[in-house]
């Protein structure tokens, strides 16, 4: 009897045990290798518009540097699944050799853990000058740079010049005052003027919301927090701007739907989003889109030609113990993000990115990506979105206060209140 | 003597590889959502001791007390009118009308796809633009009720919840077993003394097959304290959190490097679980009937 138990229970226990070991089994193996192998889990593959370049860039940099250095790259294409993966790294102590993050409000975060490497002794002259201006602003946390910022978004205005011909409108709107003017001539001819969502994200009404504080409260807004009267007065405009959309704008979780369909007339977004219009937009959608500075606030401390943009990606280094690695990690970042390399990876792409490089005459450059990549050098100041600018629990809460706001559950003031609640938590 | 113990030590061998792993999987991570409920975590940075501080901001908290207030009425939506629905569907097809196979599974075939699969469709029927209610309600001359079902503050809550239960086909099949497993003899012997099908159902039917209505409910209200993907995928809690529950609370809390403030809701959930199975049992007298 008891030893037939026993042979029955063993292999469980057994089974228990190898469960337990296997876990520990994984780091054995890669301290013998003479080469460096550098893991980058990255969510620039599968479909997304960088892939191809991306892994050319990735395949020749292991060729130039064969026997020493390897970069292995680890797909995961879904980008709330690479979020929760790389978090659960940084708890867990495990942060991978190189990742990308898009909020630099969660890079803080991330910083704060102390598992990421301080990149500032690497940041020579020559390195940062490839980059624009300001560029390291929101890296920098206790006087240390910790991620290299990448990609960079610009979201100006679309318009589609088609339909603001057919209501009589010539040109893009200058202040807010001529811009409900020319909304209220859409909406005569029977045009729903622009979209806005509170599903999701938000994503678009938060970049209206972003182009207002800022043409109010000026670039300093962010400053002074949620108690600048500012975004108190943008909530209100806001408001007003959702009498201008279409019916489901509350609760409409896909951005440009109605755009892409010419269902309406203009659209906040960035340069991501110039692929989908030649690619889903309505037949000729493309030619007849154009891009344009978002309106001035008169009376507000914002100066005309402003820009909303921000870092989309950057990229961080786990902590390393092996100085060597840690070398052999910032000679891949400075090679990925190389004037000649970031050169390719935005004219295949169409997205732009906060290194400088030089186009000839005989690159083929997208007539959007141009227009907004004028429109941004000609700026006066680019100023951060709302959600890259406040924490990310406020961030979160946007869209639920919003459609608040616009169902009339909440006054601009209960509006601003509720964020600062969700701040407070 | 010598038996018993040995018996006893066999028995502790045996059981030994699921404790460990009920251990594993089970008693350590919920006292680690324990543990975590009681600091001042980001997630990342090291963590402060909170007290009780995460559970009264929660109690003071606008989002929790409507999560709280949603998923209640969820589990007792579950309760009263999805497992009776059931109940009623079971008796009728246990009669074996003409086709009773085919309608069992039609019944039971919206389990076997995808949750998430039908949630969508109920996003596209429920479209405020280009949706089948609205489309509908045009057809047939009701224009003025068309409405943006998911993004009004009194109609996203009702029209995320009340889908879900169209869908009985779970429980009709349990229950559906249960009256099949029911002795002819009982029927026999009633309709012998002049029973209606009806008092029959009622009289001999429904009491033997308490045992398994109670899980039922069980597992019904469990279920209305678990709801998730409904809320995200349909509303994302919106608007102005007014379709939020729990289990969606506590996700945007760990978004949000609120660590200590989501296991907190993880403790709430736990409790209200346990609560909501105590009183079922209570309430069907259940113990002697092996839930």
């Amino acid at each position: 009897m008891k030893k037939r138990t026993l042979l029955l229970t063993l292999p469980a226990i057994l089974l228990v045990f190898s469960i337990l070991l296997s876990a520990c089994g994984e780091n054995a193996k890669s301290g013998e290798a003479s080469e460096i192998e550098i893991k980058f889990p990255s969510i620039w593959v599968a479909k997304d518009s960088k892939a191809a370049t991306f892994a050319q860039i990735v395949k020749d940099f292991n060729e130039q540097n064969q026997g020493k250095i390897k970069v292995v790259v680890e797909e995961i294409p879904d980008y709330a699944a690479y979020k929760d993966k790389i978090r659960t790294n940084i708890t867990t102590g495990t942060t991978p050799d190189i990742f990308s993050f898009d909020n630099p409000a969660d890079g803080e975060f991330y910083y704060k853990s102390g598992n990421l490497a301080d990149l500032t002794p690497y940041l020579d002259e020559q390195w940062k000058s490839t980059f624009l201006d300001h560029a390291f602003d929101n890296a920098t946390y206790d006087g240390k740079v910790y991620s290299i910022p990448f990609e960079f978004g610009v979201t100006p205005v679309l318009y589609n010049t088609k339909l603001f011909k057919q209501a009589g409108i010539t040109g893009f709107p200058k202040t807010y005052t001529e811009l409900f003017a020319a909304f209220d001539k859409l909406k005569a001819a029977g045009i729903a003027p622009a979209t806005q969502m509170t599903g999701g994200d938000g994503w678009v009404s938060m970049l209206w919301y972003s182009q207002l504080v800022s043409a109010i409260g000026g670039p300093d807004v962010y400053k002074h927090g949620l108690d600048d009267p500012a975004f108190v007065q943008a909530a209100e405009v806001l408001k007003k701007l959702f009498d201008y959309t279409t019916g489901d704008a509350v609760g409409l979780d896909n951005a440009g739907g109605h755009f892409l369909n010419q269902q309406t007339a203009v659209l906040l977004n960035g340069p991501w989003f110039i692929g989908r219009i030649k690619k889903e937009g309505i037949d000729q959608l493309y030619d007849s889109v154009e891009v344009a500075p978002a309106p001035v606030y008169e009376g507000g401390k914002g100066q005309p030609g402003q820009y909303v943009g921000f870092t989309q990606a950057s990229l961080a280094v786990g902590k390393q113990k092996d100085k060597k690695k840690e070398e052999a990690i910032v000679k891949f970042l400075k090679y990925l993000t190389s004037p000649d390399n970031v050169k390719k990876i935005s004219l295949d792409s169409g997205s732009l990115f906060v290194i400088k490089y030089e186009v000839t005459k005989d690159d083929k450059v997208e007539r959007l990506q141009t227009e907004m990549k004028k429109g941004m050098e000609a700026a006066p100041y680019i100023i951060p979105h709302f959600r890259a600018s406040v924490s990310p629990a406020v961030g979160a809460e946007f869209p639920q206060a919003l459609s608040g706001l616009v169902l009339g559950k909440y006054t601009p003031e209960q509006f601003v209140e509720q964020l600062k609640q969700a701040e407070s938590k | 003597m010598q038996r018993t113990t040995h018996f006893r030590t066999g028995a502790i061998l045996f059981l030994l590889p699921a404790l460990l792993l009920f251990a594993a999987f089970f008693l350590y991570p919920v006292g680690y959502v324990v543990v975590v409920s009681l600091l001042n975590w980001d997630g990342m940075s090291s963590p402060g001791f909170a007290g009780l501080r995460n559970y009264s901001a929660l109690f003071h908290d606008e989002v929790f007390r409507i999560s709280i207030r949603n998923n209640l009425i969820w589990a007792f939506a579950e309760a009263l009118i999805q497992v009776p629905l059931a109940i009623v569907v079971a008796l009728l097809l246990a009669r074996k009308p003409k086709g009773w196979k085919l309608l069992r599974t039609i019944y039971f075939f919206p389990h076997v796809i995808s949750g998430i699969a039908i949630t969508m469709l109920w996003g596209a029927i429920y479209n405020n633009e280009r949706g089948l209610l609205n489309g509908f309600l045009r057809l047939i001359g009701l224009s003025e009720w068309e409405h943006n079902w998911l993004g009004g503050l009194g109609s996203a809550f009702p029209s995320v919840l009340v889908y879900g239960l169209l869908y009985i086909g779970y429980f009709m099949v349990i229950i559906l077993a249960d009256i099949s497993s029911v002795s002819q003899s009982y029927y026999e012997a009633a309709s012998i003394d002049g029973a209606t099908r009806t008092q029959q159902d009622w009289h001999i039917t429904l009491p033997l097959i308490r045992g398994t209505i109670a899980t039922c409910v069980t597992l019904a209200m469990v279920n209305g304290l678990r709801q998730f993907e409904q809320v995200l995928l349909l509303t994302n809690g919106g608007p102005a959190n007014s379709t939020s529950v729990l289990v969606l609370y506590l996700y945007k809390e760990l978004q949000n490097f609120h660590y200590g403030t989501a296991n907190a809701l993880g403790t709430v959930l736990i409790v209200l679980g346990g609560l909501v199975i105590l009183t079922v049992r209570r309430l069907f007298n259940a113990a002697k009937y092996d839930m």
